[in-house]
């Protein structure tokens, strides 16, 4: 009587048990058929910003955070990832400089800017404001540098430019100190 | 008209998820800034909630009904997880798209609410009809509200890149509140009232 009782009142539990197993393996079983092509993806993503940026490039390594740009052997320049605090969260942007000090170009890989407003931060005429630009001028035209902030998405602008400076900054740093070293 | 029209049909303004029901306002309140978004968005429900709604008809016999609620969730999330991977390995240009809006779906009380208030009870076919009917309810919804907002929001008009119009005054000085968070409240709210005043839809 009692084991009756016990096994009603487990019943539910077995079968929540059950369909919690079922959705495990089908989930375990969907990460294991598309983890590659998920992998290969990414990377081909990657390649692809950065072709955006070099459009002369021809291979790429990734060393410390940094990705080396190389076109037919001969290096062309560096590629980086900044982040920086936007208005609705983290800004994420993708730089590349031709040299040490001179920007080649960037690109806006993620964002969650108000749309409409600071999400034009992602638009070329935004972004193609930083070709050419020496590091150092990266900065708002008010506070000494050579970028106008976008209308009504000041905080968004200001958030990209900043990133970008310090990162580069950083970067630059980091590899002349690696290059010292060779 | 047979009982799978009269399911379907029942989610487009009679039962409408969003102006009658009241489900799924958070996310539909934080994405319906532009015509894009909604139908990204819209797009993600329909997927999931045909999927959720047709599982969890199938099985409705084995379900008790103590357990009921976190055997949904379990379905949903689970059901959710596979479409986003399977769509960032094989359709990345729609994963980029929807890569936001998909985990949000989870968060959607509309998916939840068809699978306790209708799929829980209803055969195969009815719960499939009625998900389509919920999530073009939905859609329609949610590109009245994203019009309303991005129009006087941006001064323009814009959809996948391609661009409609640009109005002669607002384009250059746009009514920002409108595509701010408290403007979804605004529009929605309008909307709401009108379609009572005017009697489409009843609450």
């Amino acid at each position: 009587m009692l084991a009756k009782t016990t096994l009603k009142n487990a019943f539910p539990i077995i079968i929540l048990t059950v369909i919690v197993a079922i959705c495990v393996t089908a989930l375990t079983f969907t990460e294991s058929i598309t983890r590659d092509k998920i992998k290969a993806q990414e990377e081909q993503k990657i390649q692809h910003m950065l072709s955006a940026i070099f459009p002369d490039m021809s291979r790429y390594d990734f060393t410390n955070d940094i990705y080396t740009i190389y076109s037919d052997g001969a290096k062309v320049g560096y590629a980086f990832l900044a982040v920086g605090k936007g208005y609705g969260g983290d800004i994420s942007i993708l730089v590349g400089l031709k040299d040490e000090t001179t920007v080649k170009g960037i690109t806006i890989v993620s964002h969650s800017e108000t749309p409409g407003l600071g999400s034009r931060i992602a638009e070329s005429s935004f972004t193609d404001r930083f070709i050419g630009l020496n590091v150092e001028d990266v900065a708002l035209r008010q506070e000494g540098g050579q970028i106008d902030a976008i209308t009504g998405s000041t905080i968004s602008s200001r958030a990209v430019i900043d990133a970008v400076r310090t990162t580069a900054m950083e970067k630059v740093k980091q590899l002349t100190e690696s290059e010292g070293r060779e | 008209m047979g009982k799978f029209g009269k399911e379907f049909i029942k989610g487009l303004i009679i039962t409408n998820p969003v102006f009658v029901l009241v489900l799924g306002l958070c996310p539909l309140l934080a994405i319906s800034t532009s015509i894009d978004n909604a139908l990204g968005m819209s797009l993600a429900v329909l997927i999931v909630l045909l999927g959720s709604n047709a599982i969890i008809a199938a099985i409705r016999r084995f379900i008790p009904n103590i357990v009921r609620i976190p055997i949904f969730i379990v379905v949903i999330a689970t059901m959710v997880t596979i479409v986003n991977l399977t769509f960032h390995a094989n359709f990345p240009d729609l994963y980029e798209s929807l890569g936001i809006y998909l985990p949000l779906v989870v968060v959607n009380c509309i998916v939840l609410a068809r699978a306790e208030a209708f799929a829980s009870k209803n055969p195969i076919v009815h719960s499939i009809a009625d998900a389509l009917g919920m999530s073009v309810g939905f859609m329609l919804a949610l590109l009245m509200i994203s019009f309303l907002r991005q129009v006087p929001g941006t001064g323009s008009l814009s959809v996948f890149g391609f661009h409609f119009f640009t109005l002669p005054v607002l384009g250059k000085n746009p009514i920002a509140i409108f595509i701010l968070p408290y403007g979804a409240f605004l529009v929605i709210a309008l909307l709401m009232a009108l379609f009572r005043r005017t009697g489409v839809m009843k609450l």
